[in-house]
């Protein structure tokens, strides 16, 4: 029993970065139909920009998130500009869908020429510090990270709920149409909710490269779990995203603990082609036949 | 199609076999992709090599020149690569790749054609399964057996000084896993009781759920089937843990001198066993020269040379030695490589029949926050230290 | 037969012809390496386009089936023997079959969800898959990989047979694309790419349409992947279920032309001895990966269409500019 809810705790905490990272992903397409499969390369980008920062000038990997974030937020408008924005025509999702993997691959080969493929992890004078809390082990770095994630998602939402901006967004996905006759310039909302969706990424890639060595082939794990959490959590739902990204870190550990840790990623797919067997639009998508 | 004419053409003239021209090895080498690190070790080695062989005259007079390609860590692409050596560009000799996972592919290509295959880093079961009799694996045994020499020692020792009971942790690779088992059955054969085993796939970041299992079973001696990273993280969550077992026994991790300390703590290392195939200061055939000429060449220390570079420098000794020997006919080569011994940084190496070597890894040990060869006796530095010390201490 | 059909067949029958001469002309065996390799592509992006460039519905699992037909080629075989050495070319096509009944379940349930879940899902499938072949230990070896045994085909010819195999399944492929396009099927696929809803307002059995193209589609995919194994004798699971090997046939099938019948072959034939030559020169400073994505990039931003849509353009107008020039100096004349 203890085991499992050990388990749970663990699978709780590195959930909540999760759900920062697929945040951004399925704010994204909630907004113009895009899936970033580029997504998992932009953490990894950024966990090695917080990685530089730290082992060249001893800063803390926390505090990095205020540098790498808007940088990635710059980043992010950038791409979407000159890659994403001249798609166009009905099949423009498809394609972006193959560009952002372009772009992946593109992001993981630069890394791999500066930074080689040695596994790095950031750590910090605390990396390796537990609190023991009701006979529980919580590692700091993990909770940090769990806070930091809750903490951008917090920001995220008011956001979207409390600014012009979120409004516009919110308006957007609602009826492209109608916001764009009501004044709302969609193409700069899409461009600069691009750059929200990588800033998300940026964020979590400096809590992930904390927690977990990582190397330039690493986005490809990263990825296939993160669409996974939107599908699941259904395109488009940022509360979805999250529900899913909890649920998959606690499946995850509980079933390595359990069962065996190889079968540990597999049973997270098990259930997501489960759930889509009963909901094929994920837990809180909208239903909709075709796209 | 016409282009693959047109590249048939242009490449159809050139062939190293006059007489009086240089010596053409092929090498196909993972320089960018999931290997490019280990097989950049392998390129310096075997870089040094042949710099070194050159300064001295060369082999028969002849100046050796390597063919060094990419492979992208593909076994397709290494295939092709060793296709493209041997049926175009002719190559006198073929040097092996890195991993068993692109020598097993290469080695059947070579074989194909009745090259030797002189081979550093493809010491996995899947490459002797092939049964093939052109393979010659320079490390001094199959990398299953990297524990052997340690379950030996484990075992001579008195009934009430042996571990009474064991934990396995494995990562699923194709070189860690299979030396655990290996031991494992080893132990269960002697008694030793078995209270957890678990196998983790090796992109596993967390050894959290699986150290507390070990704790909490409370084995006498931890043996981990693992590689350099998780090798580290099952230490560190072992000490955090609180948990330190009387034997420790890892197959990668603490065989890093320069990495080990740091990952884990320097006074956590003391008393902690790994198996590894070479030794700076071992004192086998060429070695201080080997590793004066390495740090002189690519700068760094001695402790921070990667096994991966003596194990490609070792194959171009064999290959020089018995060039000497028979000359450089691939069908000579092989019938003289499998008799007698062959000396080389790795040891002297003796192989069967299908490319196995016949020797014994070293059983290295942290002594004083310093790696020591312990065993076998001929090569140890220092007498092995048991049990382990509590962690920090 | 009409013109148009005629000239197809003729097309067909010169490609089948110096396709099959190829080897025996040039019988180097780095030479007929490279063109198994060639052919291999050829034939996941021609399997590929029969799914996804007629459907309009993007899938990213490729991969997942070519690892599932090495397995399965491999598992059959690896304590069989391998007899004359033709055993494995002959049991293809059942393997094959195998392996697409196999998907149709699992392909059902992706088919419930919409386009981008479509995508994102077979994507997951690649993962499921190397998970499977990782664990699954007393079947396929697990992380070690699985031996084939070697065929004793004469040396100076050995490649040959394979080179013969990839050659069959890409002509196969060709005939079902050309086939598809001529029947009603092929009607029904563009129909549902153009408009899916509407294409089930007219009557179109959407889910069966697909549910034939997928099946073809993995039929095909999982006997390259069974020759492909037999060929390296040896295979893992990281090696099987390779995202590049497949994202390298989707951008084959993207320059050549998506929804073309030769699209895919002519992308293959570009880009394999292009990857090669890149390997060779850029391979030793991993900007190899980077010059993919480059060319991935460029020709999904300014050739979208491809190759031979693009050629196609091309040459109508330029028909149409010769026919206005003609009328032109018609009437000045006059």
């Amino acid at each position: 029993m203890h085991e499992i809810v050990q388990a749970v705790i663990l699978g709780l905490l590195i959930g909540g970065v999760y759900a920062l990272m697929s945040s951004g992903l399925t704010l994204v397409f909630g907004i113009m139909r895009v899936i970033n499969v580029a997504q998992g390369a932009l953490v990894i980008l950024a966990a090695y920009l917080s990685y530089a920062l730290w082992s060249n000038l001893g800063v803390d990997p926390f505090l990095s998130i205020l540098v790498v974030t808007p940088a990635m937020f710059v980043l992010g408008v950038a791409v979407q500009l000159v890659f994403v924005r001249s798609l166009r025509g009905p099949e423009a999702p498809e394609l972006s869908l193959l560009i952002t993997w372009a772009l992946a691959l593109g992001i993981e080969g630069v890394l791999s020429v500066i930074f080689k493929t040695t596994y790095r992890v950031s750590l910090p004078s605390y990396a390796d510090s537990t609190w023991t809390v009701f006979g529980y082990q919580v590692a700091q770095v993990r909770f940090f990270g769990f806070v930091v994630s809750w903490v951008m998602l917090g920001l995220l939402a008011l956001l979207l709920t409390r600014t012009r901006f979120g409004r516009a967004v919110r308006a957007t996905v609602q009826n492209p149409t109608a916001a764009t006759l009501l004044g709302v310039d969609a193409n700069r909302v899409q461009t600069l909710s691009f750059g929200v969706g990588v800033s998300m990424a940026a964020a979590a890639g400096a809590v992930y490269g904390v927690i977990y060595p990582f190397n330039p082939g690493s986005h490809y794990d990263l990825i296939s779990r993160l669409l996974s959490i939107v599908v699941l959590g259904g395109l488009g739902s940022i509360g979805g995203a999250v529900v899913a990204a909890l649920g998959m870190g606690v499946i995850e550990a509980v079933v390595a603990v359990e069962i065996s840790p190889v079968w540990a990623s597999f049973s997270f797919f098990v259930v997501l082609i489960g759930v889509l067997l009963v909901r094929p639009q994920g837990l809180f998508g909208m239903r909709e036949r075709v796209l | 199609m016409l282009g693959l004419a047109a590249l048939a053409a242009t490449a159809g003239g050139a062939s190293g076999r006059t007489s009086a021209g240089p010596i053409k090895i092929g090498i196909s080498l993972s320089l960018s992709g999931d290997f490019s690190d280990p097989g950049k070790f392998a390129m310096q080695g075997y870089k040094l090599w042949a710099k070194t062989v050159n300064a001295h005259g060369g082999i028969l007079g002849r100046q050796v020149v390597l063919d060094i390609q990419d492979d992208a860590s593909s076994p397709t692409q290494a295939a092709t690569n060793y296709q493209n050596f041997i049926t175009r560009d002719h190559v006198d000799l073929v040097f092996g790749p890195f991993s068993t996972l692109l020598t097993a592919p290469s080695a059947a290509v070579a074989n194909r054609y009745g090259y030797a295959f002189i081979e550093p880093a493809g010491g996995g079961p899947a490459v002797f399964d092939e049964k093939l009799h052109n393979v010659f694996f320079t490390q001094p045994a199959p990398i299953v057996q990297s524990g052997d020499v340690f379950v030996n020692w484990v075992l001579s020792l008195p009934k009430a000084q042996r571990p009474k009971t064991a934990a396995y942790p494995e990562l699923d690779d194709p070189f860690s896993a299979p030396i655990a088992e290996r031991m494992r059955q080893a132990f269960e054969k002697a008694g030793i009781k078995t209270v957890y085993k678990t196998v983790y796939p090796s992109e596993t970041v967390d050894m959290t759920p699986i150290v507390s299992k070990i704790a909490a079973a409370k084995p006498d001696m931890v043996v981990g089937g693992t590689q350099a990273g998780d090798g580290y993280s099952l230490v560190k969550g072992l000490v955090q843990a609180k948990y330190s077992p009387k034997f420790v026994f890892e197959a990668n991790g603490p065989n890093s001198p320069g990495e080990f300390p740091s990952k884990v703590g320097a006074s956590n290392t003391e008393g902690i066993f790994s198996a590894s195939d070479w030794f700076p200061k071992a004192k086998t055939y060429g070695n201080p020269y080997f590793v004066r000429q390495f740090v002189k060449t690519y700068g760094g220390t001695a402790d921070a040379i990667d096994p991966g570079s003596a194990e490609a420098y070792a194959v171009g000794q064999v290959a020089a030695r018995v060039i000497q020997k028979v000359g450089l006919n691939n069908a000579k080569i092989i019938a003289a490589l499998h008799k007698g011994q062959w000396p080389t940084v790795e040891g002297t190496l003796h192989w069967n029949s299908i490319g196995e070597p016949t020797g014994k890894f070293l059983l290295v040990e942290w002594i004083g926050g310093k790696l020591y060869p312990v065993l076998p006796k001929n090569v140890a530095v220092k007498k092995p230290v048991y049990p382990k010390p509590n962690w920090g201490g | 037969m009409s013109r148009a059909t005629a000239a197809s067949v003729a097309r067909g029958l010169a490609f089948t012809g110096a396709a099959v001469a190829f080897p025996y002309v040039f019988s180097a065996a780095w030479i007929v390496n490279i063109g198994v390799l060639t052919l291999m592509y050829a034939a996941l992006a021609t399997a590929w386009n029969l799914f996804s460039g007629y459907s309009g519905y993007i899938n990213l699992g490729q991969a997942a089936f070519f690892g599932v037909g090495a397995y399965a080629l491999g598992i059959t075989f690896q304590h069989m023997g391998v007899g004359s050495g033709y055993n494995p070319f002959i049991a293809l096509p059942l393997i094959g079959a195998g392996v697409a009944i196999a998907s149709v379940p699992v392909v059902w349930v992706a088919l419930r969800t919409r386009h981008m879940t479509f995508a994102i899902v077979t994507l997951t499938l690649l993962f499921i898959v190397q998970q499977l072949a990782f664990n699954l230990r007393s079947l396929t070896q697990g992380s070690s990989g699985l031996m084939l045994p070697s065929p004793r085909f004469p040396i100076s010819s050995y490649d040959t047979p394979f080179y013969l195999a990839m050659l069959a399944i890409l002509l196969m492929g060709l005939l079902l694309c050309w086939l598809t396009l001529r029947t009603k099927l092929g009607l029904m696929l563009l129909a549902i790419r153009e408009d899916e809803e509407k294409a089930r307002g007219l009557g179109v059995r959407v889910t069966g349409v697909k549910l034939v193209a997928w099946s073809l589609m993995v039929w095909l995919t999982a006997m390259v992947g069974g020759v492909w194994a037999y060929y390296l004798t040896f295979i893992y699971p990281e090696s099987s279920v390779d995202p590049l090997v497949m994202i390298g046939a989707v951008l084959m099938t993207f320059l050549g032309g998506r929804g073309t019948l030769w699209g895919p072959t002519i992308g293959a034939l570009i880009l394999v001895p292009a990857q090669q030559y890149m390997l060779t020169r850029l391979g030793a400073s991993e900007l190899y990966l980077i010059g993919y994505a480059a060319v991935f990039m460029v020709v999904l931003l300014l050739l979208p269409r491809g190759i031979l849509p693009s050629l196609r353009d091309l040459v109508a107008r330029l028909r149409e500019w010769q026919r206005t020039r003609g009328s032109v100096r018609q009437e000045a004349a006059a």
